[in-house]
């Protein structure tokens, strides 16, 4: 097919890399192959042909028809960069056209899948604020393409025009999370040492009893679960380098799928700062961030990934960060309400640790015994304030003051709190927002 | 001088100094909605008991929970509407509720990304509808029931108008 004469290149839109066709069909013909070799195995093959002769049939026919799908999917991709936004428009039978304001830009990452690294593709994604399906894709381009469009997009979204716009070398390196330090950290965590108990223990169980079943009901959760953990933890963060520019800060990170990720310092809705009961005694921290737009996507990668700002680190660390992120705050203001003893009807043990306070930028909240988590809020982010009571808080007069913020991993909420104090930090936080 | 207070009332009061309250036909349509049907199965159970006696108590005791459903929901209903109030502050909207669980939601009107006014048949019937307030933040869910039409309208506008000239976005 010959391009239309008349219409400008900008308005006919650019497909992306050719190589998409592959890298697409590649990923979708191991699902194809998958099923179709399920298929062999379990019926012994087809018909006539054998057993190998089919898995080579189910193999080829898995790539054939995933590289037909990537192909088409690939041929009838354009996007489209001019002044306002970008469009992109997809799909072969039903079409279906994107457009993304610049100015509605939260966040661009990229994300390198392994198929695609092995090609030196990536994928572009770029978050606007609100709900579910707020997250485009643009896949797959060059990478050197995708550094160049995501160079453009940041600074066409922070309303700059290209030509004024520095170049993105101006980073500097923060830190780099050696990856040994990543798995001694996963392995002193709670949730993992739990799983491995349980795993432990199904085991022990199925050979006491000698049944097999009795160990396949333990190992499939708890395996999952461990293989869960070490993947979000380790393999996704593997290698994680945290750079500053001059926009934002840029996140680095992953073993076999390379993303990198910017996190805009005007964009940041809060930080949540994470101690599991270990990592406390060698004072570890891992540090989360809500920015609008991510918690909406679970597309197999979890929300936990991609809301990770450092893995594991030390409180030194963490306090710069979160002092560059949200100016003007400490992590534990001077100003702050505790619990009263008399709610511990609520968290047994862990009223101890709840305590709620603000200093000029943030309002901060902490709790948690087993994980405790102090979330901060900076005030000009803050979306509504709540106070609520419910009748067991009033016969103990208590009372819970909530912060709210999109959502995500912050969640900064006073719990319990003595009534009247309560109340004071509402109003008071009335007054900073 | 001091006015006698208790602690709870004290504890939900509004910051301007008083609140707005919502009309009186939201306790009606709850009570329509709760007690009516709540009294018709009563009836029923008691008409069954009468008719079939060979059920014995299970009626009886289907009649005596509906009874106490519909007292219970006529006095809930009463009580929750009074509970419901807003006031508009300077920056922010304020909004109250609840009896048991008590709530105080205050909204920056900037934060606002947009407002909306709802109303289902019975609540046409009565002349009300809902107005609700949508943040970036999924966690305010905050809602004013029972307004007067015109007051739903006039608040939707104001606010609209306020969140427009204050907006600061996400």
């Amino acid at each position: 097919m010959s391009e239309p004469g008349p219409l400008p290149a900008e308005a006919v839109g650019i497909r992306t890399h050719p190589m998409t066709a592959v890298v697409q069909g590649a990923l979708w013909s191991v699902g194809g192959a998958v099923a179709l070799v399920g298929t062999t195995i379990s019926g012994g093959g087809w018909g006539d042909l054998g057993l190998l002769l089919s898995f080579v049939v189910a193999v080829v026919g898995g790539l054939v028809i995933g590289i037909g799908f990537g192909f088409l999917t690939w041929y009838f991709t354009r996007y489209v960069i001019d002044g306002t936004e970008l469009r992109i428009t997809s799909g072969v039978l039903t079409k279906a056209s994107r457009r993304i304001p610049y100015e509605r830009i939260q966040s661009v990452d990229i994300a390198e899948p392994l198929v695609a690294r092995l090609f030196g593709l990536a994928e572009l994604r770029i978050e606007m604020a609100g709900g579910h399906d707020s997250r485009t894709t643009l896949r797959f381009l060059h990478i050197a393409d995708v550094r160049e469009l995501r160079r453009v997009l940041l600074a066409r979204a922070h309303g700059q025009e290209i030509e004024e716009s520095v170049a993105e070398d101006h980073r500097s390196l923060i830190t780099r999370v050696p990856p040994q330090r990543i798995i001694v950290g996963t392995v002193l965590s709670l949730d993992l040492a739990f799983a491995m108990v349980g795993l432990i223990a199904a085991i022990v169980a199925a050979i006491w009893f000698d049944q097999v079943l009795v160990a396949l009901g333990g190992l499939l959760p708890f395996g999952s679960t461990i293989v869960q953990i070490i993947t979000k933890r380790v393999i996704e963060q593997w290698d994680f380098r945290l750079s500053r520019g001059d926009r934002g800060l840029r996140i680095e990170r992953g073993l076999l799928s390379r993303t990198s990720q910017t996190i805009p310092f005007d964009r940041v809705q809060g930080i949540a700062v994470k101690e599991p009961f270990v990592w406390r005694r060698f004072g570890w921290q891992r540090l989360e961030v809500d920015i609008a737009g991510y918690a909406g996507n679970d597309d197999g990668e979890g929300g936990q990934s991609t809301s990770t700002l450092l893995p594991i680190t030390d409180p030194a660390l963490a306090a710069a960060i979160i002092a560059e992120l949200i100016p003007g705050t400490q992590i534990t203001p001077t100003a702050r309400a505790s619990a009263p003893r008399r709610s511990w009807l609520f968290a047994p043990i862990g009223w101890r640790y709840r305590w709620a306070g603000a200093d000029p930028a943030a309002f901060v909240a902490s709790q948690g015994w087993l994980e405790r988590t102090t979330s901060l809020v900076p005030h000009h982010k803050t979306q509504s304030v709540e106070l609520r009571q419910g009748p067991l808080q009033r016969w103990r007069n208590v009372a819970t003051v909530e912060v709210h913020s999109p959502p995500g991993p912050v969640d900064a909420d006073g719990r319990n709190l003595d009534a009247r104090t309560a109340r004071r930090m509402w109003e008071e936080q009335l007054d900073r927002i | 001088m001091k006015q006698p207070m208790t602690p709870e009332d004290d504890l939900f009061s509004s910051p301007t100094g008083e609140w707005t309250r919502v009309s009186a036909s939201l306790a009606t349509i709850h009570r329509l909605t709760m007690t009516a049907p709540a009294v018709v199965v009563g009836i029923v159970a008691v008409v069954v008991a009468l008719v079939v006696p060979s059920l014995q108590w299970i009626p009886w005791l289907v009649a005596a929970s509906s009874v106490v459903e519909a007292i219970g929901s006529f006095i809930w209903a009463g009580r929750s509407q009074r509970a419901w109030g807003y006031a508009e502050n300077d920056e922010d909207l304020l909004v109250t509720s609840g009896v048991m669980f008590k709530r105080l939601v205050a909204v920056p009107y900037g934060r606002m990304q947009f407002v909306d006014v709802q109303a289902g048949p019975l609540q046409r019937f009565f002349g009300v509808a809902t107005v609700t307030l949508h943040t970036a933040s999924a966690e305010t869910t905050s809602n004013i029931p029972g307004l007067p039409s015109s007051e739903a309208t006039r608040l939707r506008n104001r606010l609209t108008e306020l969140g427009e000239s204050r907006g600061a976005g996400v």
